[in-house]
């Protein structure tokens, strides 16, 4: 099954979730704790971050989406952010990236 | 026909608002005397009962989640449960939010607010900016809205009915057309009569700007309203991106080629987060 990127506020985050991106968490710009992406997260660990002020976390699943529901996730995705940029001049460059970048986030 | 109105008279109409939270001011003020912030944090934190019982509350909420059995009634405890730095953005972030309730301003302005506070914060990360100031000015940038909405109503109306019948009129010369003012001007004099640091006053002004004047406050506000609408963080049918600074980005360090899905999903984790924290 393919697998998905979510970022969730730490409410939200459970033991057994897989970390899709590194957690490191500093403090005055120093690092004080840090887990890999590809860690499952135990109640331990939750507990830990909660200590050091954690606020969200990346975390990967399994998409159980079909093809046909990615891709018409994706043209409702892009059919609203047409509406937000209905405004906006797609020709210069820096919205024109943005929206891309939006768009490529809300595809993951 | 346009109000007309005079600066002076804005700043009086402000009486029909809630009093601004003075702490606001005190704490941005604490802010560069790392010795003297968390005796004057706490003292400033303890004048106010509401937002007393809001960080003891959260204190108490993370000692449960970290399963320390203490329970939580001192604010030196509480700081050093949740961090200073949290402390100082929870008193921000409520004092502001009681502000917003009291002025009877509908929940989706301050969903905004707190997208667009969150947005500044990060991107003021990115841009080696205060983070705390960024805060402040996403929270406060489209005061000079809540000040239309309380002390014109009707005209504040007028201003959503032209919006939504000419769909290419921009909200700037809307406001104009209805105030002979729009809201960044206004949000301006507001920032300025309650004695706000300069470059808050600034980041409110020039927020909507085309080419906003080069400062990292001005420009993480700007870009960060952009992005929380963008992202359709408060999920308002208007939520609209019209033009984005070039060189606003460039002064945060925004590289395009980045990854850029980590910042979004940051900001739209920590909108939800403190959304919940600060209401």
């Amino acid at each position: 099954m393919r697998q998905h990127l979510r970022y969730l506020p730490l409410s939200e985050v459970v033991e057994g979730m897989v970390l899709g991106a590194p957690l490191t968490i500093a403090e005055h710009g120093v690092t004080n704790f840090a887990l890999p992406a590809g860690h499952v997260l135990t109640d331990s660990n939750l507990r830990q971050i909660v200590q050091r002020h954690g606020e969200f976390a990346c975390i990967t699943e399994d998409d159980p989406r079909s093809d046909e529901m990615r891709a018409a996730e994706r043209v409702h995705c892009q059919s609203r952010l047409d509406t937000i940029f209905s405004r906006a001049d797609r020709s210069k460059p820096a919205i024109a990236r943005l929206y891309a970048a939006v768009l490529e986030y809300r595809s993951l | 026909m346009p109000l007309h109105l005079s600066e002076s008279e804005i700043v009086d109409r402000a009486s029909l608002l809630p009093a601004f939270p003075s702490v606001v001011n005190d704490i941005l003020q604490t802010l560069d005397d790392d010795n003297a912030t968390l005796g004057a944090l706490i003292h400033l934190v303890e004048r106010d009962p509401v937002i007393t019982a809001r960080v003891l509350s959260i204190a108490n909420a993370a000692a449960m989640a970290s399963r320390s059995q203490r329970d939580v009634r001192d604010m030196q405890v509480a700081v050093s449960l949740i961090g200073l730095s949290k402390v100082r953005e929870t008193v921000l972030g409520v004092s502001l939010a009681n502000f917003s309730s009291e002025s009877r301003m509908g929940r989706h302005f301050w969903d905004h607010s707190v997208a667009v506070g969150v947005a500044a914060q990060e991107l003021a990360r990115l841009g080696r900016v205060s983070t705390d100031y960024a805060l402040v000015c996403g929270l406060l940038h489209d005061i000079g809205q809540l000040w239309m909405a309380r002390c014109y109503p009707l005209e504040f109306q007028m201003v959503r009915l032209s919006l939504s019948l000419e769909p290419t009129l921009d909200i700037l010369e809307a406001e104009r057309r209805h105030f002979g003012i729009d809201h960044c001007a206004i949000g301006r004099l507001l920032a300025t009569a309650w004695h706000l640091p300069t470059s808050v006053v600034a980041a409110i002004q020039h927020h909507h700007d085309v080419h906003p004047p080069a400062d990292k406050l001005v420009a993480a506000t700007h870009v960060g309203e952009v992005m929380a609408n963008a992202l359709d963080l408060s999920r308002q049918d208007e939520a609209r991106v019209v033009n984005l600074s070039e060189s606003a980005c460039d002064l945060l360090g925004i590289d395009w080629n980045d990854d850029l899905n980590y910042l979004f999903g940051k900001i739209e984790a920590r909108a939800r987060y403190l959304t919940r924290i600060f209401s």
